[in-house]
């Protein structure tokens, strides 16, 4: 499995990989029932602390996404409500494809896309403004 | 092991009217990767050697693996459960590779002879060769070897990369995340702030012999940002007296801070004065040092 | 292995010790002697018997001198001290095995060369030898013991990696030069060793009690100074 943490962004190691992992099993390539790989062979692939490795996997096991099986490691094991979220990011992808090729077509560059999609998440209000 | 893997209590060396170290209250946890940053004579090299028993201490106490440093019979309890390369790699000139090996290897109950063959295939060490007819990068990956060869609760490592050309330093941090992932506890000082940005669970920033900051990487890549600001008129004087903040710097309608923590704040406060424009950033372990270093230096101490 | 390094760490200086004592004293009586059939006279042989000792002895105590240099402070010079007290030993072992390796060091270089040097002696036809030979090592050893402490000692508390040695050679010299002073002839070692103070000059041989005394007294001596060294180890921040 072909992975690689960016240092540089400000999020912690071990929700980049949990993203990484969720975007695998989104877009297929990890499959209900794959093994991962081992925390020890994972953290020396990606060059980091197997701690990461553990809190990412135990994250995703209680968001349902993965199942850790004592002795034998940890599989990937689609529950129904994961599945569900799955679906849902994957519709939420082509809603948010379709506004960045409305931003592209007026002329923005995909950072400038970049930029105003941060700064909204950081401004947004959590609850819906009133129109 | 339950407990902090090291912990010590106003640790504090003084020779004469310096202190070298004051107050050291460092808490490294087990099984964990603990990186140790701080200038040369930030108290690194003295602290760890207090811990290990080489520098007696002034004043205050430390335990290791749960037993007293400045207990003699402890001491020698805890060397046997760690593993330690100094920052100077020196070893026995008048000893073969093969016998420094072989005279290590006796001291240590949990010394891996599969891992010592692997090492030195990895490393290209040769075995007959004297250790005083080594170069540099070979002596640091003799060193290296003598500590990692083994699998002991502790590792201590001063520098360890010092030497190293850049596979060798991809070798060593792999082999460290192995470590790791068999349960030793790391605490390892170095100057190559990547290298510890990469692997450390924790950090632990030291200067003028006192700690700065005990954070995790993982609070520190969430909390740790560059806030550049834009006024339509004059920044001189605004002020963003928060917890956490490192450095600010203006120029002009321009100004810059670099803060650890309390980022929502500034913001708020910045739209509050009329900032025209906001941006943030991750701020990298290497300037969060700098940052908290250098002002340290300028403040009375 | 601790004693393997301790020997690896003298092995050289001890070697040649051995080979250039025996050889020297070995060919000195060989050269005063080999025709000596013509001077069969005893204190011919005890007189040579005695020059060698002295021979010897100066170059033991100096061989010991330098023998008994390195130690911890030595690997601090060097760099190797917090490797070594990194291991899982404590400094008064690391001190002891020292002590011991050159207790067996000093210990061959007085009985091998001597006792080649008694036998070459004894090859050319010369009376009983080995009362005068006991008594001969008995000097050795009860004056020795305060030059291997001393040496010890300056190992322990004067750092350099040239300085210690030539402290010790120093103090050598010292007694050397001063075994004549009245004052201090009765407590020099290295007086002691020669023997000077029971030698006959007549018949060339050591008489009298033998000096258990004074020995003992050096024992004690050499017990002190080897504490003192202990316990500059055991303070010092590395």
């Amino acid at each position: 499995m072909l992975l690689k943490l960016n240092p540089n962004s400000g999020e912690p190691l071990y929700l980049q990989l949990m993203q990484l992992i969720r975007h695998a099993a989104e877009s297929g390539v990890l499959r209900d029932g794959d093994q991962l790989p081992s925390i020890r062979a994972l953290a020396e692939e990606l060059v980091v602390s197997p701690n990461t490795v553990v809190k990412a996997y135990t994250e995703l096991e209680h968001e349902g996404l993965i199942e850790l099986r004592q002795g034998a490691g940890a599989f990937v094991s689609l529950g129904r409500r994961a599945r569900a979220v799955l679906d849902h990011i994957e519709t939420a992808k082509l809603r948010a494809g379709e506004f960045i090729f409305e931003l592209r077509a007026e002329g923005l560059r995909d950072d400038e896309i970049r930029r105003v999609f941060d700064a909204a998440l950081m401004g947004a209000p959590h609850e819906a403004r009133k129109r | 092991m339950t407990g902090p893997a090291i912990q010590t209590k106003d640790l504090c060396k003084s020779y004469g009217r310096v202190d070298a170290v004051r107050e050291m209250n460092l808490s490294v946890g087990a099984h964990r990767i603990t990186g140790f940053l701080g200038r040369n004579g930030a108290g690194k090299s003295t602290t760890i050697k207090m811990l290990l028993g080489m520098i007696r201490p002034t004043s205050g106490e430390g335990r290791v693996l749960n037993c007293r440093i400045g207990n003699p019979s402890e001491s020698i309890h805890l060397r046997r459960h760690t593993a330690f390369v100094a920052e100077d790699k020196r070893l026995y000139p008048y000893m073969s590779v093969a016998e420094i090996i072989r005279f290590t290897s006796s001291f240590y109950p949990d010394w891996r002879t599969g891992a010592q063959e692997s090492l030195l295939r990895k490393f290209e060490l040769p075995p007959a060769r004297r250790v005083g007819s080594l170069s540099k990068g070979m002596r640091t990956k003799l060193a290296l070897l003598l500590a990692l060869a083994r699998q002991p609760d502790l590792l201590i490592l001063d520098e360890p990369s010092e030497g190293l050309d850049p596979t060798g330093v991809e070798q060593l941090l792999e082999i460290l995340v192995a470590h790791c992932s068999e349960g030793t506890s790391i605490f390892f000082s170095s100057h190559q702030i990547e290298e510890v940005e990469r692997i450390a669970d924790q950090v632990c920033i030291v200067e003028h012999g006192r700690v700065l900051l005990d954070a995790s990487m993982d609070d520190i890549r969430q909390y740790s940002r560059q806030i550049e600001l834009g006024f339509p008129f004059d920044a001189a004087g605004l002020n963003f007296d928060f917890a956490g903040v490192r450095r600010v710097r203006t120029a002009g309608r321009q100004m810059t801070l670099l803060t650890s923590g309390n980022a929502d704040e500034i913001i708020d406060r910045a739209r509050g004065y009329g900032a025209s424009s906001i941006e943030t950033s991750p701020l990298r372990l290497r300037q969060l040092f700098l940052s908290m270093v250098q002002e340290n230096s300028d403040a009375l101490v | 292995m601790l004693w393997y390094k301790a020997w690896l760490e003298t092995r050289a200086r001890f070697l040649i010790s051995l080979c250039g004592m025996t050889s020297l004293g070995t060919w000195y009586a060989y050269n005063e002697l080999h025709d000596a059939s013509k001077f069969a006279r005893a204190e011919w042989y005890f007189r040579v018997l005695h020059t060698g000792h002295t021979l010897l002895a100066t170059m033991w105590v100096a061989a010991v001198l330098i023998l008994m240099m390195g130690g911890l402070l030595r690997e601090r010079d060097l760099g190797t001290a917090p490797f070594t007290l990194a291991l899982p030993v404590s400094r008064g072992r690391l001190m002891r095995t020292r002590i011991l390796v050159g207790i067996l060091e000093s210990s061959a270089l007085a009985i091998v060369p001597w006792t080649a040097l008694f036998v070459t002696v004894n090859r050319f036809g010369s009376p009983p030898v080995i009362p005068q030979a006991l008594f001969h090592l008995l000097l050795l050893a009860g004056g020795g013991v305060v030059f291997f402490a001393t040496a010890f000692l300056v190992s322990s508390s004067v750092e350099g990696e040239y300085t210690a040695p030539a402290v010790s050679i120093g103090l050598l010299f010292v007694c050397v030069f001063a075994s004549d002073d009245r004052a201090f002839r009765d407590y020099n070692p290295f007086n002691f060793i020669l023997g000077t103070e029971y030698l006959d000059r007549a018949s060339q041989l050591l008489i009298g009690p033998a000096p258990w005394a004074h020995v003992f007294a050096n024992i004690l001596v050499s017990a002190l100074l080897t504490a003192l060294a202990i316990q500059s180890i055991q303070k010092k921040d590395f």
